[in-house]
């Protein structure tokens, strides 16, 4: 089965395409029931229905064609709570001939325009209200964005963040409201909308201001005179610190222009005063205050650690230094847990209010995004690391952020949720993703949770269509009751959305899948997909570091793995030689032996920013691009023809070859010693070589093309063998020969890791042990 | 005694200063021109017991940065090496002192010690014993001069002069116009600021939050910067809250032309004045400088909030009755304190509409040196003439910065008490911020040993202060008075200005203490005692025993002690005058000169209709007709009268003066408006209203402290006529008080009883 293909058809993929229809027999998979989810995965043809989609009244489930109808009794039963509902009123001319769109059997997937957002959907704990988004008339409010910008930056970042800022404008929609808060040892909240002078609204950086506090500062309310009532939100700060566009563009630019370096006094062998927190904490506050429920981004562009106030991670004092890996092990970072808990508060409100926040951190420095991850995880924001405010790395990035689509709007997407419909027999028991829980309880939530659980509904601030969710799913049909093998059962995706056009738009995924014998292990593992497997294992580890140690998670995923082996290899007991495994499994060993050496689980040479940034990335990335990040890919262009993918080992290194090695987050085009040679000697400038020049152009045209798919923007590294930049490729190469190996001539990698052969044969030697 | 009281008083016989302004001449050619310092008696007594003998204050008045006419400024003198001064005492060196052994010592005047003199400083002496560069030496011929301080001088680099504004944009500041004035006006004044090119100016305005202003030469505009937090105020810059002026002329500029517009359609009425001073002190306490406050509401927000306190009238008469007029907050007395100590001096202006408690606002201006500027329901329309003069003047006047002054006298005498504004730093070091040409110090001094042994005492005013061009500068005045033995002597050589002047000064201190009516009874009980004295000394040798007697120098002494005791600072009691407008009128007497003092006591009175239509000088000061008697008996209901008391003027017109000549001195709008509060007097196009404005004009010039605005009353006209004319008729009889003849018949009874 070509599960790819599939989900080009569904925008789904899932472990197993065969479930064991008894709760005992499913446990024994060890590799747990996920589906990658794309809930806005564009699919090609995809229907788009100009009308309210049907509900069955029982469960809220929608009308797909896996339903049973009767047209001439206009009725049709719902497949997960099996409710007969009447077709409504506008349905009477239905017929075979005559089916509406949703009922083609193609139609698995359809979209449907809504007029208006629908409240029920998700909303059982009243935290999740879209309806507020709305204003007159069923008009979507336009998104905003109010950008958070760190002044403790040298003059160059400065101008290159303002060059960024400004061209930025130029991609918004002219409807798009926008702010601006800058801060160092202050938070200056900028009012666009003040005609007279530039005017800022100053709050401390030291300490955390509540809500109320701030809307009374900005005046957002109207402070009661007499008596001691609540203040309510009176004044609106659209037009004062939100603005269109279109109409605050000259204040905007004319703010940028004069914003200065943070003048505040720095003193020697000091940080200087940066805070962050406060100023998102503010930012948040205006949010709240101005735009509350209505799809929009807080975009923060920070150039170092919080020093300050909230959300500090270091002292300014340069003796003290930024934690590292070994402090948070240690627990000698003595900022981190109430950085952490300022974050895990500020993502609650974010995500009540469907705020999405992004950091663009460029600095050398940490700046503590290890501390801030969950606030931009929670709400789909994105994080962008580079090292300074002028690099091309960072510009893009950030205005890829704005693309188009081919109508000219905006492909970002806000307020979305994505509940799942199951059938009885099985439950959902989580996701893993940048999304938060909708708390809605129902006859779809498993007891048991894996990632974010106890709930059927998640909330995701903003997506696109490349967002992946994980979900885990369970089986709970006891043993006893036996289905007949070849049944099929369905789960429903339901995403509701604000479109880039400001319509609410409903995604309804519907797939179904079969029931089967688990005694026909060939019929399961012919179902297996291993490259889900790996990445929804990849998830769950990385979800894992969130409270376990990394020692105890590899320890976990070997256990899994040799299970794994052990029920799906085919071998003779106690003999390691025999073992083999089928084809659907053959790789997934190998994608564990990366896992495990991948920087989602290894923390050397990373800070803890960097990766906080990794596992942030591999949370939201669909399957094959979490393959890419789990186990690269190399590719080697040579005279010999086509460049031809080979293996991920030293071995692969040669000095007439070039490699193209692509990790996800970096891109290195490596040149063998020869080649690399013949280029400084310039022969590719000689016409006679047309040949060599178009082989030294290919690599770099593909990175170029790999680099343009992707956001935020990978590193590109260009870099000779031998050189210095090379050590990007190494670190990421099998180790089949190291300094240890006797081999002699061949290019060496300085490490005592175990190659993927050793690892292998620890596996078959385990596995066989049973 | 016989014949009623009444029947010993003959009005028309009442000494009056009609004389035009008394003028004082210099006594002795070494003595400092009485302009800078004046002694209550130009004569010493030499003992306790008669001192103790003398009522009235024994003391001093002195204006150290007095205007002098052109040609009569004090001299610099800029001395090679460190100032000559008494090794002991301290003393400047003074044309008073002896130079011996030929020119190598000099004995110090004041205490006696005989000094070395420098060797650069030495000159031979003539045949007289006086130095033979004694003509060319200021410091050695004339009572007056100021020395060129070298760094010992200097706790710190003399700071650069420092304006600071901040301003009330509340709701009524913005309706009154207040800010509109203000903006203009300090626009305007921004060439004559002092101390080009070294000036430095900031701004900051608040209503409910404050409001700073990024005035960084660089910006294209000003940046705005709001802060919030009135619990713990804070500054949103580091620096470019003060800035140099001529660097950043054009950010300011652009400033001053957007802050009424900028607030136009404010509508808050809250006033975080507390929290605008801390953050104020925290951008000037670098620097020092002064501060210019303009306030249109009681403070209402944060520390430093005030209440509504001064509309009850069942507090007056009671022992609570004085604590209305001192302040109700500590804030403002610590506030005060501290601008003091990092040299900031604090001008108020007050615009209220309603109570906005002078009283406590004021203590910030008396600590500092700097003075209250109160006009009630600000118009702009009516009051901006005077408030953007007054404000102008006070931006360009000569001022003396960081600066400290110091009275010292002879062995044996100590001055005991200091009135006037400023801090007193030790017991006798005078703090002051910024001290300028319109604010005069009075002191009072006891006699410490019992006898005076010198037949002359010395005394020696020392203002040391940073010039407006950074230079550190001692002004010195010195003058020498004769020690007397004989109450005679004391009561010819009295100075009855100087003693009016420390009498009022005395009198609003008093009112902070006691009740009102206690401070008018004891001011008059000084003056009655001091009578009773002078009758026993020469009661028979007048034989005039049913008269009041008084020596001729104090012959004015009833008269001014009636105007004390009738002056808005001490009057009557809760209905007769608002609380604020009192407190005021008292900040203003603590500073006053001695020359508007007594113009204030005696307002002068000229009848000016026929004056208006001829084309001829009159008899009085300034080619005007002469002053009348200050009586409501002097307005002819055919004449028009200008009644001046230095403050401001009113015109009074007759009921019966003709329609035409009102129409052409009002302007033909002005003259059926049955309000005359609602009109302002504009230039019209006739001779009358020019010849009025010019001589207005002249008037003004020849008192420039303040703008003297003119509002015309008519006559009949309540309650304006009663409040504006009427009661400032001292010499009648008004509600409650007492008139001219009546008070001396009054005090004669009381000199009589006591005998
Ligand atoms: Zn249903
Ligand atoms: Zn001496």
């Amino acid at each position: 089965m070509d599960f790819t293909e599939l989900e080009g058809v569904e925008g789904v993929r899932l472990v197993w395409n065969e479930w064991p229809s008894s709760r005992i027999e499913a446990t024994r998979l060890v590799i747990p029931f996920g589906v990658m989810c794309t809930p806005l995965g564009p699919i090609p043809e995809l229907p788009l229905l100009p009308y309210e989609p049907i509900f069955c009244k029982g469960c809220r489930g929608v009308l797909n064609p896996y339903c049973r109808y009767d047209t001439d009794a206009k009725i049709w039963v719902c497949q997960f709570c099996f409710q007969r509902n009447h077709f409504p009123a506008s349905y009477h001319q239905i017929s075979q001939q005559s089916l509406p769109r949703e009922l083609f059997p193609t139609s698995g997937v359809v979209e449907y325009v809504l007029s208006h957002p629908l409240p029920g959907l998700g909303s059982s704990s009243g935290m999740y209200s879209p309806g507020r988004a709305a204003g007159a008339g069923g008009a979507i409010w336009p998104p905003a964005f109010l950008f958070v910008v760190d002044t403790c930056v040298t003059e160059e970042d400065l101008t290159g963040l303002r060059s960024a800022l400004k061209q930025l404008m130029s991609l918004m929609p002219e409807t798009a409201l926008v702010g601006l808060i800058s801060y160092g040892t202050n938070v200056q909240v900028h009012e666009l909308g003040y005609a007279d002078l530039a005017k800022t609204i100053v709050f401390r950086g030291d300490r955390e201001v509540s809500t109320q506090q701030v809307h009374e500062f900005l005046g957002l309310t109207v402070k009661q005179l007499r008596g001691t009532g609540p203040s309510s939100i009176g004044l609106s700060g659209v037009g004062r610190f939100l603005s269109p566009v279109a109409e605050c563009e000259f204040s905007l630019s004319t703010a940028l222009d004069e914003l200065q370096p943070n003048p505040f006094f720095k003193e020697l062998g000091h940080r200087p005063k940066r805070a962050t927190g406060a100023a998102l904490s503010v930012a948040a506050s205006l949010m709240e205050g101005c735009v509350p429920n209505i799809g929009s981004r807080i975009m923060l562009f920070v150039g170092g650690p919080a020093t300050v106030g909230p959300g500090m991670i270091v002292e300014t004092d340069l003796a003290k230094s930024i934690r590292t890996h070994q402090d948070l092990d240690n627990d000698r970072a003595p900022h981190y847990k109430k950085a952490c808990k300022f974050y895990s508060q500020l993502a609650q409100r974010l995500v009540a209010n469907s705020h999405v926040l992004d950091i663009f951190a460029c600095s050398l420095d940490q700046v503590g995004l290890a501390e801030a991850k969950v606030a931009v995880d929670n709400t789909g924001g994105m994080i962008v690391m580079a090292e300074t405010f002028d690099s091309e790395q960072f510009k893009k990035s950030l205005q890829r952020l704005f693309d188009r689509d081919a109508d000219g709007l905006l492909k970002m997407v806000f307020n979305a949720s994505v509940e799942v419909m199951t059938t009885r027999e099985v439950k959902v028991c989580g996701a893993i993703g940048p999304c938060s829980s909708l708390q809605k309880k129902g006859a779809s939530v498993s007891e048991t949770e894996v990632g974010t659980g106890g709930t059927s509904a998640w909330k995701l601030c903003t997506l696109n269509n490349k967002t992946s969710l994980a979900f885990y799913f369970e089986v709970v049909n006891a043993h006893s009751n036996t289905i007949p093998s070849g049944t099929a059962f369905f789960i429903q995706f339901i995403t509701q959305y604000q479109h880039g056009s400001g319509q609410m738009r409903l995604r309804v995924c519907t797939i179904s899948r079969r029931w089967c014998d688990a005694d026909h292990v060939q019929d399961l593992s012919a179902n297996f997909d291993q490259e889900t497997a790996a990445v929804v294992m990849a998830r769950l580890a990385v979800f894992k570091t969130e409270h376990e140690e990394v020692f105890d998670i590899m320890r976990w995923l070997d256990r899994m793995l040799i299970r794994v082996a052990a029920k799906f290899g085919d071998y003779t007991k106690e003999d390691p030689q025999s073992f083999r495994l089928a084809s659907n499994f053959s790789l997934y060993p190998q994608f564990m032996f990366h896992l495990r050496r991948s920087q989602f689980l290894q923390v050397f040479n990373n800070t803890p920013d960097e990766s906080a940034f990794y596992r942030l990335m591999i949370n939201r990335e669909g399957v094959v691009g979490s393959l890419v990040m789990i186990q690269p890919t190399l590719f080697s262009y040579s005279f010999d023809g086509p460049p031809v993918p080979v293996l991920l080992d030293v071995s692969s290194i040669g000095p007439d070859r070039i490699l193209l090695f692509d990790s996800y987050f970096f891109v290195v085009v490596h040149f063998g010693s020869t080649i690399a040679q013949w280029r400084k000697l310039g022969y590719h400038k000689d016409p006679q070589h047309e040949n060599f020049r178009k082989l030294l152009e290919a690599p770099i045209e593909d990175a170029e093309a790999l680099l343009s798919e992707r956001n935020p923007l990978p590193r590109l590294v260009v870099c000779d063998q031998h050189g210095s930049q090379a050590r990007f490729l190494l670190a990421k190469l099998n180790p089949s020969i190291t300094h240890n190996s006797n081999q002699q001539g061949s290019e060496v990698i300085f490490t005592d890791d175990v190659s993927l052969q050793v690892f292998t044969e620890h596996l078959q030697r385990l596995a066989v042990q049973g | 005694v016989h014949g009623s009281p009444d029947s010993t008083v003959d009005p028309a016989t009442l000494p009056r200063p009609l004389d035009g302004a008394e003028e004082v001449k210099p006594s002795g050619n070494l003595n400092c021109n009485p302009r800078y310092l004046r002694l209550t008696i130009n004569a010493m007594p030499n003992a306790h017991s008669l001192m103790s003998r003398w009522h009235l204050p024994l003391g001093a008045v002195t204006h150290p940065l007095a205007e002098a006419p052109p040609g009569e400024e004090v001299p610099v003198v800029n001395f090679a090496g460190t100032i000559v001064r008494c090794r002991r005492c301290r003393t400047y060196i003074n044309a008073y002192v002896m130079f011996t052994d030929g020119g190598r010592r000099w004995r110090c005047n004041v205490c006696s010690l005989l000094n070395e003199v420098p060797v650069d400083y030495f000159c031979p002496l003539d045949e007289n014993g006086r130095r033979r560069d004694a003509g060319e030496r200021p410091e050695l011929s004339c009572g007056s001069v100021e020395f060129v301080a070298p760094t010992e001088y200097m706790v710190r680099p003399p700071m650069p002069p420092v304006y600071f504004f901040l301003i009330d944009v509340s709701l009524s500041a913005i309706n009154s116009g207040m800010v509109m004035v203000a903006a203009a006006t300090i626009k305007a004044s921004l060439d004559k600021l002092l101390g080009f090119p070294r000036t430095q100016i900031g701004f900051m305005t608040f209503d409910s939050t404050l409001h700073f202003y990024n005035l960084k030469s660089s910006l294209t505009q000003p940046q705005m910067m709001v802060v919030a937090d009135l619990d713990d105020p804070f500054l949103p810059l580091p620096d470019d809250l003060l800035v140099n002026l001529s660097e950043s002329r054009s950010v300011v500029d652009t400033l001053l032309d957007s802050l009424p517009s900028m607030f136009e359609n404010n509508v808050n009425i809250e006033s975080a004045l507390g929290p605008a001073l801390k953050a104020t002190f925290m951008v000037m306490s670098q620097l020092g400088g002064k501060l210019l406050l303009f306030q249109s509401t009681l403070p209402s927000l944060g520390l430093g909030r005030l209440k509504l306190r001064g509309d009850n009238p069942r507090i007056y008469g009671t022992d609570k009755e004085h604590l209305l007029r001192g302040t109700e907050e500590q804030f403002y007395k610590q506030m005060a304190a501290d601008f003091s100590k990092y040299q900031i001096a604090v001008n108020i202006y007050a615009f209220g509409e309603r109570y906005t408690d002078i009283a406590s606002l004021g203590v910030l201006a008396k600590y500092t040196g700097g003075q209250v500027c109160y006009y009630p329901a600000f118009l702009a329309l009516l009051h901006g003439e005077k408030f953007s003069y007054d404000l102008a003047r006070d931006l360009s006047r000569e001022t003396a910065w960081e600066a400290v002054m110091r009275i010292r006298c002879g062995k044996g005498i100590r001055f005991s008490s200091f009135h006037g504004h400023f801090m007193l730093r030790s017991s006798d070091l005078m703090a002051l911020p910024a001290v300028d040409c319109d604010k005069a110090f009075a002191m009072q001094l006891q006699l410490e040993d019992t006898l005076l042994s010198t037949q002359t005492v010395y005394f020696q005013v020392a203002l040391l202060y940073t010039s407006s061009t950074g230079e550190r500068r001692i002004r010195v005045h010195t003058m020498a008075t004769p020690v007397v033995n004989e109450l005679s002597e004391l009561y010819k050589a009295a100075d009855v200005g100087a003693i009016a002047s420390l009498m009022s000064r005395l009198a609003v201190e008093k009112t902070l203490q006691t009740k009102l009516e206690d401070s008018r009874q004891a001011c008059q009980m000084r003056l009655v005692r001091s009578l009773q004295e002078y009758r026993k000394l020469f009661s028979v040798q007048h034989r005039t025993s049913n008269r009041l007697i008084y020596p001729e120098s104090l012959k004015l002494l009833p008269l001014y002690t009636l105007a004390i005791i009738k002056n808005m600072a001490l009057r009557g009691g809760f209905g007769d005058c608002s609380p604020d407008q009192r407190s005021a009128m008292g900040f203003q007497i603590m500073t006053m000169s001695i020359p508007r003092l007594l113009r204030l006591l005696y307002p002068s009175l000229i009848r000016l209709d026929e004056y208006l239509l001829q084309d001829s000088r009159g008899d009085g000061p300034a080619g005007l007709p002469a002053p009348l008697v200050l009586s409501s008996e002097q307005l002819d209901p055919r004449g028009a009268f200008l009644l001046n008391d230095g403050l401001s003027f009113i015109l009074w017109l007759g009921k019966v003066l003709p329609a035409e000549f009102v129409k052409d001195l009002l302007g033909p709008e002005a003259a059926y408006t049955t309000d005359s509060t609602k009109i302002a007097l504009v230039e019209q196009e006739s001779v009358i209203s020019k010849r009025l404005m010019s001589s207005l004009q002249a008037l003004r010039q020849s008192c420039p402290a303040v703008y003297q605005l003119c509002t015309a009353v008519r006559q009949g006209e309540q309650p304006l006529e009663g409040t504006l004319v009427l009661s400032n008729l001292l010499e009648d009889r008004s509600s409650g008080a007492t008139g001219y003849a009546d008070f001396v018949a009054q005090i004669y009874r009381q000199v009589s009883q006591k005998i």
